[in-house]
């Protein structure tokens, strides 16, 4: 028993500090994101949700640039890029891939001015994979209380919502009959989605934060169609394949090229779209049974 | 901006710069000196202290607070590239985009020194920072003498004696080392980086930073946890005499590392990629190496130069 479980879990992975702080980072952030994730889904903004997070670099690069904390950086574009596609129009079916579209390439024009002035001007060093592609084993424990406190307002935010934002995310007309203030909650519901996207760039990278955001939202949606065991779900696997990511990551670096552990971002989101397609699997398997 | 600054001044002017220097003009190059680029500001302290009256350098890399890993051209440093008749650049694949720059403006009377190649490396040298190995300048002194006696064979006498009068400017450099090698031969010391490896080689240190760590910091990629955990536990269980951070490759990792050390009472000395204002690099080597050896005796730290 000891044995297979040094095979699995290498030496000195639970005592490690960098360990259990990308831990307690990545599981909070997992959580937000399935919880948040699973409206992302049913309100087909996942899109959107792709246009923010990638946003998020010319956030986190203007933080590097100004010296300050890059979580602040994706979490002030992110709120502010929402607000502009609210303005444009994101809340419209029709004009929602545009105005994403638009404001996306923005994002990345300045993007690459901030990365570009931060290579020239300044000494830090690895910035670029680590706003692309995030370092969650890099993160240090100082952020914790911020991450805690940003995934609280996105999560009250959400739920003070709850039913209306359900309501309109189904149907909204019916939601505009019934006196939901429709575009209200929608953005709303943007401003939490901006949040968490920018909470998934500081631990997965801001190409890669999607993944977390829209796949175990989409996998856990797969099994259920109620909306609250959805949500419960795709936290489940979300910080499953947060926590899974990080002990193969450890173990990495023992496989070839030794002494390199590979990227961490790797492995979760290849565990997301492993979960992905296995509650594809389990759906096909059930609806052939019932 | 920031690419392109110190164009060393010399006051008196050349009479004769010979032929190609006529065409100068874009970088700086005043009419009869030798228009010279170091893809580095120390190779280019080192042209102008041979090239003295007689030449016009300009450095590409010389701010102390950028990354050269990671350092983007900008089109003025292709325009001092393209006027230039002696261009020194490290290579190693450190200023690659010299290379490039250069293959852009082609010319044939135009002399490139290599250093790597000056010394015979490999393109896949794996610590690119080779003006911290004592032996590298003389070499490299020695063709930029041999480059501007071919350039302007008027002052070939000129240049030869300003080359020997380079070297002897690097004896208390390497006074300083072989003292440190003969005093403190094998201590224990951590790196950030590898910018001083070549330099703690030479004086007998025995860096205990795992390569690989250095090569990730060096590299921009996010280090393998456990190697942090090894750099950590040198500081915490106090195995290292002194601690050399490099002031120009900083990441949330190299500053964690920074603190520990602080915490932990263990000397820390800040080094440079480049050369920092207000040297020259004998000067800047010496001055390094002597930081080095006073973190040993005197427990001091100095953080920056």
């Amino acid at each position: 028993m000891q044995a297979l479980l040094h095979a699995i879990v290498e030496p000195g992975f639970f005592a490690d500090g960098a360990v259990q702080i990308a831990a307690t980072l990545g599981g909070v952030v997992a959580v937000v994101a399935g919880l948040i994730g699973v409206f992302t889904v049913i309100r087909s903004q996942a899109f959107a949700g792709h246009a923010l997070s990638d946003i998020g670099s010319a956030g986190g690069s203007s933080a590097y640039l100004a010296g300050v904390a890059p979580l602040w950086g994706f979490v002030g574009i992110s709120v502010l890029a929402a607000a502009a596609m609210e303005q444009i129009g994101v809340q419209r079916a029709r004009g929602r891939d545009v105005a994403t579209g638009i404001v996306l390439g923005v994002g990345f024009a300045l993007a690459s001015l901030f990365l570009y002035l931060g290579m020239t001007y300044h000494n830090s060093s690895g910035e670029i994979p680590t706003i692309l592609f995030g370092s969650v084993f890099t993160l240090s424990a100082a952020n914790l209380p911020l991450v805690i406190g940003l995934g609280a307002v996105a999560l009250l935010t959400t739920l003070t919502l709850y039913r209306p934002l359900l309501l309109a995310s189904v149907s909204p007309e019916l939601a505009a009959a019934r006196g939901v203030h429709v575009r209200v909650v929608g953005a709303a519901y943007l401003f939490a989605l901006a949040i968490t996207v920018a909470l998934c760039d500081l631990t997965i990278g801001a190409i890669l934060s999607t993944a977390l955001l829209v796949g175990p939202a989409a996998a856990a949606l797969r099994l259920t169609d109620r909306p609250h065991r959805a949500a419960l779900l795709a936290a489940g696997i979300s910080l499953a394949c947060t926590w899974l990511g990080l002990l193969l990551a450890w173990d990495s670096f023992y496989w070839p090229p030794l002494r390199h552990g590979w990227p961490v971002s790797f492995f979760i989101v290849t565990l997301v779209l492993a979960a992905y397609l296995a509650a594809g699997a389990l759906a096909r398997g059930q609806t052939k049974r019932g | 901006m920031a690419a392109l600054a110190i164009t060393i001044a010399v006051s008196a002017c050349g009479s004769n710069g010979g032929g190609p220097a006529a065409s100068a003009g874009a970088a700086g190059g005043s009419p009869g000196r030798i228009t010279a680029v170091g893809a580095e500001n120390q190779y280019a302290n080192v042209i102008a202290q041979i090239g003295g009256r007689y030449v016009s350098v300009t450095a590409i890399m010389n701010n102390p607070n950028t990354d050269p890993h990671s350092f983007e051209a900008s089109p003025s440093v292709a325009t001092a590239v393209a006027a230039a008749k002696l261009i020194v650049q490290n290579g190693a694949g450190y200023d690659s985009f010299m290379n490039k720059i250069e293959s852009a403006s082609p010319s044939r009377s135009r002399r490139v020194i290599d250093v790597q190649t000056l010394l015979g490396l490999p393109a896949f040298t794996r610590n690119p920072h080779l003006w911290y190995e004592p032996t590298t300048m003389p070499k490299v002194a020695a063709a930029i003498v041999r480059d501007l006696s071919a350039l302007a064979p008027a002052h070939a006498r000129y240049f030869d004696a300003n080359g020997r009068r380079f070297d002897a400017t690097l004896q208390p450099w390497l006074h300083a080392i072989a003292s440190f090698k003969r005093l403190h031969a094998r201590t224990p010391v951590a790196v950030t980086e590898p910018v001083a490896d070549y330099l703690l080689q030479a004086a007998g240190a025995n860096v205990l930073t795992p390569w690989v760590l250095q090569a990730d910091i060096m590299d921009g990629v996010d280090p393998a946890p456990q190697d942090v955990t090894l750099e950590d536990n040198l500081f915490k269980q106090h195995r290292v005499k002194v601690f050399l951070y490099n002031r120009q490759v900083t990441n949330t990792v190299t500053e964690s590392f920074l603190k520990l050390a602080t915490q932990n009472h263990i000397p820390v000395v800040g080094v440079y990629e480049t050369m920092p204002p207000g040297y020259s690099y004998g000067a800047w080597m010496l001055a390094e190496t002597r930081a080095l050896s006073e973190a040993v005796t005197a427990h001091r730290s100095t953080e920056g130069l």
